[in-house]
């Protein structure tokens, strides 16, 4: 590896008291007994006003009038909004948006108006009395025909907009973004390849459904402090994009403040700023009064950030050897109207998009195109789950081709460490073979399996998976530690507790360090007026980088504790270490000064005078050996990713071949977490992860009608898992081969686990029935009417 | 409209419009925040309370229907210290984001009174009206199991 | 979403006053029993009545009874009283079946067998076991007390055979001998409407009753395939014979949640499965009620 560490972690080797235990989670009582207070859940008194929001009901339109006079006049109506009162854009990483929509909607359900008013009843009456005439354009809804010859432009002045400079937007096209990679030589590759085997992989869009819809409560104080609760994954982000869309009224970062309890589920749904910006905008119309904002459950589906579909085509070419020489991988994304945090899904993909394989000969175009449904963004996955679908039933298909058996045909080119990574540079360790190994053996690839039903089938399946936290190469996280009069400590961070107990292993490694148990360790949800930096709480980076940042505090805080005892007793600080809440010397065994003793008053010397005083520290990190600098026509040159995290998941399951249901009997998913810091919460975001990625193959994808409407925002009718809906037996493996520069060897697992869920199922569906489904999803009815599709026509072939 | 009721044992009298939703009126008026809003139409059970003995969906209930009837949420059960069921939850690390933990406690602890022996399939049937996005469910039946197993106490 | 419109409630505790309120408001007035159709359609403005009627009050409504072979459910029975009941166990196990089909907990513990047909949406899953067990629904009005045939029951797309004014009291079935099943078609294993559904009776002299939901506007019962069952027994022929005429007998529409196609395979593969099964369970043999054939 060429990257240089910020620091010696703790030996990752070394015994470890609290690191690598299935520690209780701190945040558990307060979860199971009703007090965990979300933002909805915070009382704001007599004085709180209710928003309502006029929405589009057309997916691409200009919009002619807007005429709230009746609405106005309406019971309990204080103020209306409409996007002349704020004509301004923002954006994550292209600032493509506007707060209210200005002359045009881009999608149904883009904010037209906001309605404040004393009640939420008042406000919803209010706004069905606001009336907005609109001039018809016609929607273009599918990637591919927006990114036809003199398609319609959805965003005309596309060549001015700001963006980050990893961005390659295409001046007069819909294509915001083209992620290119070149490496070696791929025509000369195909050329000599044994086999190219080629095909058309689509994925719709699909819903995070956090349980908990979006919500936000925004106050202007007289003094002009805007305060901001909101259920968000990105306190920090939040904060610096308000302060930056709303800089022309005068605010500054010091001026805002976003405060983020308990959100009730994100994965990544509740990242970057969507709907909390209009409840920060309105919030300055009524001075004094907070306004709340909350989402219905079909708005949370229509207006949030979308996972955005993808179209690949996907090109590889294999010897007989089996050994893979070559990939091409065209993505097309329907990223939606906006896609100020949309294009770094397609960028990241883009460069991503071999897989964890050895490839010499690499040509990766992902592209970023805008339509006219609602603002693709990050989801879980952010974009592998998407491509991994195509890459992985394609593995299958070429192991198959040659002959070879997949799980050997996977291990062949299963990428290792010093690999040359598609832009350069090189892969990190990695246990990929052994979660390979261990998740073939836990479903018993290779032992056929019958069923005792006639009706039904038994078929196994196998996918790997890796991903890299997609983020600014230079996204960084700090800390605040500091002792109290007991010895117990308080930590502030910043990332988000979004239920994958960041808050526990961020007290798990201070325990560590500290030698103080867990329980006297409080770790609490943000706020960015008292909380030290975070970027965000995305990408599987947390526990990692954040978890730096803490150690780091905690190594701060020991060296300022071993300075004191140095200062009174003499020792030398090379001979000093931390044992159950005390200080202890190598040296001299029989000294022991437990912290209580002196953490906040100090320690007495023989003149009566005092040393020490509170022990307070911090820390930071931030990689230092990433940079986003590339070639924008080969991706080559620079470090965009820190490093990888890899895997495998396997299934078996059962079909009935008539009606097409399928039972996933057993699922197995190995994921290299480098070092579990808590076992126990690695195998919650295994079932976790791994049930919501078997739920966007087998039950959800959102429906739109030709209007662009979405036709299932409800439960209803975007079928998320139920208790029953989840496989009979799931066993979770964890691999620790530890990432170097990682707290304790420790790296990212959180996105990773559903990834390979899509292909895994269509693997083990094809293994079963030989019916190979290439969209996804694959729901019971589309694998009853495809296997009689086959069955009629072998039937007819026999005739 | 008047409404008289009880919550978590302590007795209410609360001015109502019939329009009014009881999650609302027991958020908003009666100082309980344990049932969630989720969905609003039925389907996420996250608004659970128990009423007269019996799971429903505070979302779907008026709150003039709640008059004269007795309301239980996951903060009357905390009162004395947390349920064994909650203290199985707890160590087992069942919920993440606990979002829909209040739900699912009531859901659990109504299934545990009628059968207190209850096999995977009845937990998996009493709580399927509960959505939890974060868990794939395993760490919470599991936790219901262990509950059953250990009998009546 | 809030209730966005205004109306009046009230709770009437007696039949005369509940009929009598929705005389007063003839058109616009709601009857309210567990309110888990009614509410979430006045959150989506779907309705807009300016009076709620909630009969829980009203005496008499919330009872199981077995009078000789009758069994009589009253409109306040919810479909946790049927899973629970002894008497449905014993009589009518086809509505436990059924009810076990039917929401979640927290729905059956509120919503009732009768609001069920009083919604009458195609995919009801009360509508195709009422038709199955030639059910009648009992009717209180202005006018006095009538019975109306279950098969005239459903008259259009959401539409009911009761006015306006008249209050269901109770649903009537007869509990002779049978064996029978109700298969429903879902998404997932989890809470789901049906999307296509089949209930069979079958009783002793192998008079058959076969109906059907979400496959048509409304729950309807099929003649020509009872006829072509009626008094045999069943072989692979006759099943292949019946099973032919389904695509016939059903008029599904594609929409979001299945396509005419898939409802059409799957109502074939739910009534040849469940003659076997509903024949099974007549004479004890097979799978038992709550156990699905797909
Ligand atoms: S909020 Fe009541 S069921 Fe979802
Ligand atoms: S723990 Fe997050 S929804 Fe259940």
């Amino acid at each position: 590896m060429t990257a240089t560490y910020p620091f010696e972690a703790e030996s990752p080797t070394g015994d470890l008291a609290t690191v690598g235990t299935p520690a209780v989670r701190v945040d558990g009582v307060e979860k199971i007994s009703g007090a965990a207070q979300f933002v909805d859940d915070i009382d704001f008194g007599p004085g709180l006003l209710y928003a309502a929001i006029v929405e589009s009901p057309h997916a691409y339109a200009r919009i002619v009038s807007i005429d709230t006079a009746e609405a106005e006049q309406a019971s309990g109506v204080v103020r209306i909004a409409t996007g002349k009162d704020f004509p301004y854009k923002f954006g994550m990483y292209m600032e493509d948006r506007y707060i209210f929509a200005q002359d045009y909607v881009r999608f149904v359900g883009e904010q037209v108006a906001g309605v404040i008013a004393r009640s939420h009843r008042e406000a919803v009456r209010a706004a069905k009395l606001i009336k907005v005439e609109y001039d018809l354009l016609t929607p273009l809804l599918d990637p591919r025909s927006a990114v036809a010859e003199g398609a319609d432009l959805i965003h005309p002045d596309l060549a001015a907009y700001t963006h980050v400079p990893w961005f390659f937007p295409e001046a007069d096209t819909n294509i915001a973004h083209w992620r290119r990679i070149r490496k070696g030589d791929t025509e000369q590759a195909f050329a000599d390849a044994d086999l190219v085997l080629e095909d058309t992989y689509e994925v719709p869009r699909y819903a995070h459904c956090a349980i908990e819809p979006h919500v936000t409560v925004s106050r202007l104080d007289p003094a002009g402090r805007l305060t901001v609760w909101t259920a968000s994954q990105s306190p920090h982000t939040q904060r610096h994009l308000f302060a930056q869309a709303l800089a022309p009224l005068g605010f500054t970062h010091k001026d805002v403040r976003v405060i983020t309890p308990y959100v009730g589920g994100g994965f990544g749904g509740k990242a970057g700023v969507s709907m909390e910006i209009l409840g920060a905008a309105m919030a300055t119309l009524v001075k004094g009064r907070p306004v709340k904002l909350r989402w219905t459950r079909e708005q949370e589906f229509y207006n949030t950030y979308q996972r955005q579909g993808v179209v690949a085509e996907l090109k590889v070419g294999v010897m007989n050897d089996g050994t893979i020489t070559a990939v091409e991988h065209k993505l097309y994304w329907d990223a939606g109207a906006y896609v100020e945090y949309g294009a770094n899904v397609v960028n990241a993909a883009g460069l991503s998009a071999t897989g964890p394989y050895r490839v010499p000969n690499i040509t990766n175009d992902s592209l970023c195109v805008y339509t006219n449904l609602p603002p693709g963004g990050p989801y879980r996955g952010f974009g592998y789950s998407e491509f991994h679908f195509g890459l992985e039933s394609h593995m299958d298909r070429i192991a198959e081709a040659i002959g070879m058996d997949p799980v050997k045909f996977r291990k062949k080119n299963a990428i290792v460490e010093g690999d040359e990574l598609a832009y350069g540079a090189h892969m990190n360790p990695s246990g990929l073979h052994e979660a390979i190994d261990k998740t073939a053996a836990a479903i018993g690839w290779g032992i056929e399996e019958r069923s005792d039903n006639p009706n039904t089938v038994i078929g196994k399946g196998i996918a790997l998976f890796w991903k890299a936290p997609a983020m600014p190469p230079n996204a960084s996280s700090a800390s605040f530690l500091k002792f109290n009069e007991d010895g117990s400590v308080n930590i502030a961070v910043s990332g988000m507790e979004l239920g994958q107990g960041y808050l526990t292993v961020m007290a798990q490694i201070a325990s560590e360090v500290l030698s103080v148990p867990v329980d006297k360790i409080r770790v609490e949800t943000p706020d960015t007026d008292r909380n030290p930096y975070e970027w965000q709480t995305v990408a599987s980076h947390v526990t990692w980088s954040s978890g730096l940042a803490v150690e780091k505090a905690a190594l701060e805080a020991r060296s300022k504790i071993f300075d004191v005892i140095h200062q009174v007793y003499g020792f030398e600080d090379d001979s000093l270490y931390l044992e159950d809440e005390a200080v202890r010397c190598k040296t001299d065994p029989s000294f022991s000064k437990p912290l209580r003793d002196f953490v906040i008053d100090g320690i007495q010397t023989d003149d009566g005078t005092w040393r020490g005083g509170p022990i307070v520290a911090s820390g930071k990190f931030m990689p230092e050996f990433t940079n986003a600098n590339s070639d924008p026509a080969t991706g080559q040159g620079g470090h965009p990713n820190v490093h990888y995290t890899v895997g495998a998941t396997g299934v078996v399951l059962e079909i009935d071949k008539a009606t097409g249901r399928i039972w996933v009997r057993k699922a197995a998913l190995a994921v290299d977490a480098g070092r579990a810091i808590n076992p126990d919460l690695v195998k919650g975001q295994i079932t976790g992860g791994l049930v919501q990625g078997l739920a966007t193959v087998l039950f959800e994808d959102m429906r739109f009608d030709e209007g662009g409407r979405m036709m299932n925002p409800t439960f209803t009718d975007y079928k998320i898992p139920t208790a029953f809906d989840i496989p009979d037996e799931i066993i979770p493996i964890i691999v620790e081969v530890p990432q170097p520069d990682g707290p304790f060897g420790a790296r990212g697992v959180g996105e990773h686990t559903m990834i390979a869920a899509a292909p895994v199922i269509a693997n083990a569906v094809y293994h079963a029935l030989g019916v190979r489904i290439t969209s996804m999803p694959i729901t019971q009815e589309k694998v009853a009417m495809s296997y009689l599709a086959t069955t009629m026509s072998e039937g007819n072939q026999e005739e | 409209m008047d409404l008289n009721f009880t919550v978590n044992g302590e007795t209410w009298a609360l001015d109502v419009a019939p329009a009014d939703v009881l999650l609302d009126v027991l958020r908003e008026k009666a100082a309980v925040k344990s049932p969630k809003i989720g969905c609003e139409r039925g389907d996420c059970g996250s608004c659970t309370i128990i009423m007269d003995g019996r799971t429903v969906r505070s979302c779907l209930v008026l709150a003039v229907e709640a008059d004269g009837h007795e309301i239980t949420t996951v903060e009357g059960l905390s009162f004395d210290g947390l349920s064994r069921l909650q203290g199985l939850f707890l160590s087992n690390n069942s919920f993440q984001c606990g979002f829909c933990a209040p739900g699912i406690v009531l859901a659990a602890t109504e299934l545990l009174e009628r059968k207190p022996n209850p096999s995977r399939h009845d937990v998996q049937e009493a709580l399927a009206g509960n959505l939890c996005r974060c868990t794939g469910y395993e760490p919470i039946i599991e936790a219901v199991l262990a509950a059953g197993a250990g009998g009546d106490q | 979403m809030v209730i966005s419109h205004e109306f009046d409630y009230r709770r009437p505790s007696s039949l005369e006053d509940a009929i009598g309120a929705l005389a007063e408001f003839p058109g616009s007035a709601w009857i309210l029993a567990g309110g888990t159709d009614l509410v979430a359609w006045l959150r989506d403005d779907a309705v807009a009545p300016d009076l709620v009627v909630d009969i829980k009050d009203v005496p008499g409504l919330a009872d199981i009874a077995l009078d000789d072979r009758t069994l009589s459910i009253g409109s306040l029975v919810t479909f946790t009283d049927l899973i629970e009941s002894d008497l449905i166990a014993d009589h009518a196990p086809l509505l436990a079946e059924m009810a076990e089909t039917v929401g979640s907990t927290g729905i059956r513990n509120r919503a009732t067998l009768v609001g069920n047909i009083c919604s009458a949406v195609p995919s009801c899953d009360a509508g195709p076991v009422l038709l199955a067990y030639d059910a009648a629904v009992h009717l209180a009005g202005p006018a006095g007390e009538r019975t109306v045939d279950i098969n005239d029951w459903f008259v259009g797309l959401r539409q009911t055979a009761r006015s306006d004014d008249e209050v269901v009291t109770r649903v009537t079935i007869d509990v002779r001998s049978h064996g029978g099943i109700y298969v429903k078609l879902m998404r997932y294993a989890g809470e789901d409407l049906a999307q296509a559904a089949v209930a069979i009776v079958v009783r002793p002299d192998h008079d058959f009753r076969v109906a059907f939901g979400a496959v048509a506007p409304t729950p309807f019962r099929s003649a020509r395939i009872e006829d072509a069952l009626r008094g045999k027994a069943l072989d692979a022929a006759l099943v292949g014979r019946v099973v032919a005429l389904v695509a016939d007998e059903i008029s599904p529409i594609t929409d979001m949640r299945a396509s005419a196609e898939y409802r059409t395979r799957m109502t074939e593969v739910m009534l040849d499965r469940g003659l076997w099964a509903a024949v099974g369970r007549l004479s004890g043999e097979g799978l038992r009620y709550g156990e699905r054939v797909i």
